[in-house]
């Protein structure tokens, strides 16, 4: 019995369907990631789990109660919004403390779980400022604070990151996961960024137009992707188009070359298939140890510096493939338009949707 | 050699200056539009006992058995009608953003209707209506000043709405809803506890737009009864109107100085 079940939840506006036949079994103590494009129904689900929308049908538990039909005031649930929502008139410790005051709990106990609340975070110095007088990435923390002075059962973010600057992020998104981890607290985490999705997350469900794409843990997600969007969607993907030339030896014709794969549907489909393959950048390498397998020649087309990574664009045939190799000062990189050899694993080889 | 001629000094006033010379100018000129009249007022109303200026008008102004009682309750009703509008708009305002966006039309047109209908055309509708059962309400005194106090309040409509409508809009009323709800807040502690007072600004802008209206008609009646027989005390009077006035938005400037840097949001989006 997982500790917050969505089942079959559907939520339709007139005509349109935002979300179809959501399905999702979180236990308690996980953190769960929504990612997809805007529009996709990762919001919206998650609204629905807090009680701000209803499900046109399905059913949502929590710990073994209904909720569905329970208004958001009633649901044990924290939410945090990408605009922060503090309010504006209350200092940092009050609108920590508004919860509990809503529940009347007395003076002394709502003293004492603000402190906490604030020693979490490390704002103690900030107790009595107002929101305006706070930084963006304070505002958010404060916001978890408050949340989680509630003791939620499932604390819900909206993209809580969103309207921070890069650095912060990164900062922030970890301390939210250490926290998360130390309270053991459920977590649902909405997220058009797929590197905090794959950074924090135990698993990512990734959403596309409504529907749930795939579901699984952030390598499996990478590694492994089920559908051409996810594969597109999380980290960079090179696309070409290719033949099945002997299925039982996953080999495959592409633009002509020959390529193995190690893809486990490959025996199902018969010679003269068209499919489209995929493979990382970073699963290609310069062939510099005699391997066996997917050794072609290309050529070097550009060479781009990224900073921790270099990308070169090489050519296979007509088809261009992006590599990535880390930087490194010491790198003996090929010029521009030298012809060179390069090599990836069958096992990098992704044969994702017929063509 | 031809030297060049000596020219007569030119003052060159710098744009800048010349601009600001320019406003202060105007703005002299304006303030001597108001404050002439006032002047002459005041003046006159120091006029009291003869051949000696003095408070004389003021001190009989406020012995006058009659002053005294209808200033407390000018002001009684002030309060009345500021309380209960304040009761009946915020929570409309509130309700028709967040819950029932397809009344806002209904609600402006309603609320726009006193200030577009003429208010003689008003005063003859109330009137009739109230005038006679079921809804007899002029019949006594009190029922009257009921009668009196929720006009007011209707009066106060279009500004008070408009005033509360653009608060809501500053401060993102669906968000920090859905934020106290998600903390158990129930209605009354949201009303309460985040929206009325991050509405302060707002509604003391509309609260001062009335004061203002309705000043103009403090003790009118008294007033017009005292330049019938009266030399000095109506000017008098109108200056004790315009002192308070001017206190009463002093307070408010004051209260609302603090208040305003607490309503801004967060810079995001």
């Amino acid at each position: 019995m997982s500790y917050l079940s969505i089942s079959h939840v559907t939520k339709q506006f007139g005509e349109t369907v935002v979300v179809d036949n959501f399905n999702l079994d979180i236990e308690r103590g996980e953190f769960v990631s929504f990612l997809g494009p805007s529009g996709c129904g990762k919001t919206t689900t998650l609204r629905m789990v807090a009680g701000f929308e209803t499900p046109t049908s399905g059913k949502i538990m929590l710990d073994g109660t209904d909720i569905t039909g329970k208004a958001p005031n009633q649901r044990n649930v924290g939410m945090i919004f990408q605009s922060y929502a503090l309010f504006p008139n209350m200092t940092v410790a009050q609108n920590i403390g508004f919860g509990l005051r809503v529940r009347k709990e007395s003076d002394a106990v709502v003293k004492q779980r603000v402190e906490e609340m604030i020693s979490l975070i490390n704002l103690e110095t900030h107790a009595s400022k107002y929101p305006y007088q706070l930084s963006g990435g304070q505002q958010q923390r404060v916001s978890l604070a408050r949340a989680l002075a509630n003791r939620p059962q499932v604390l819900l973010l909206d993209e809580p990151l969103s309207a921070l600057d890069a650095k912060i992020r990164v900062s922030l998104r970890a301390e939210i996961r250490s926290i998360q981890r130390s309270l053991g607290i459920t977590a649902i985490f909405v997220t058009h960024d797929q590197e905090e999705a794959l950074s924090i997350s135990d698993r990512i469900v990734v959403m596309n137009a409504g529907e749930m794409e795939q579901v699984g843990t952030p390598f499996e997600i990478y590694n492994f992707p089920k559908t051409q969007f996810v594969a597109n969607f999380v980290g960079s993907l090179n696309n070409a188009d290719a033949e099945v030339v002997d299925p039982l030896n996953g080999i495959l014709a592409m633009d002509g070359v020959h390529l193995k794969t190690a893809d486990a549907d490959m025996s199902n489909r018969r010679k003269g298939d068209k499919v489209k393959i995929s493979i990382r950048p970073e699963r290609f390498s310069f062939a510099a140890e005699p391997r066996k397998e997917n050794v072609v020649d290309c050529m070097i087309e550009n060479i781009t510096f990224l900073g921790s990574v270099v990308r070169i664009q090489i050519s296979i045939g007509n088809t261009k493939f992006n590599m990535d190799t880390f930087n490194n000062p010491f790198l003996d990189l090929p010029a521009i338009g030298a012809t060179e050899q390069v090599m990836c694993s069958k096992e990098a080889v992704l044969v994702l949707e017929d063509s | 050699m031809t030297s060049p001629p000596i020219s007569a000094p030119i003052t060159v006033k710098s744009p800048v200056t010349r601009k600001r010379l320019g406003s202060w100018l105007i703005y002299l000129v304006v303030s001597l539009y108001f404050l002439i009249p006032l002047a002459a007022t005041f003046y006159w109303s120091l006029r009291g006992q003869k051949d000696v200026l003095g408070f004389e008008a003021y001190r009989k102004l406020f012995a006058d058995t009659y002053f005294l009682p209808a200033f407390t309750e000018s002001i009684l009703n002030a309060v009345a009608t500021i309380f209960l509008s304040l009761l009946i708009v915020v929570p409309t305002a509130y309700w028709v953003t967040l819950r029932l966006p397809r009344l806002r039309p209904v609600v402006e047109f309603i609320t726009m209707l006193p200030f577009v209908i003429p208010a003689i055309v008003l005063v003859f509708g109330i009137i009739s209506l109230y005038s006679r059962p079921p809804l007899l309400l002029t019949s006594t005194y009190d029922s009257s000043r009921v009668l009196l106090i929720c006009m007011y309040v209707a009066l106060s409509f279009p500004y008070m709405f408009r005033a509360v409508d653009n608060g809501l809009r500053a401060i993102d009323v669906k968000t920090l809803t859905e934020a106290a709800q998600s903390l158990g807040a129930g209605w009354p502690a949201i009303l309460f506890k985040v929206i009325f007072p991050n509405l302060r600004v707002a509604l003391l802008s509309g609260e001062l737009t009335i004061a203002l209206y309705m000043a103009q008609h403090t003790l009118g009646p008294y007033m017009a009864n005292l330049t019938r027989s009266k030399v000095y005390e109506p000017s008098a009077m109108a200056i004790v109107a315009f002192a308070i006035t001017w206190a009463a938005m002093g307070i408010i400037d004051f209260v609302g100085r603090g208040s305003s840097r607490h309503v801004q949001m967060a810079d995001t989006e």
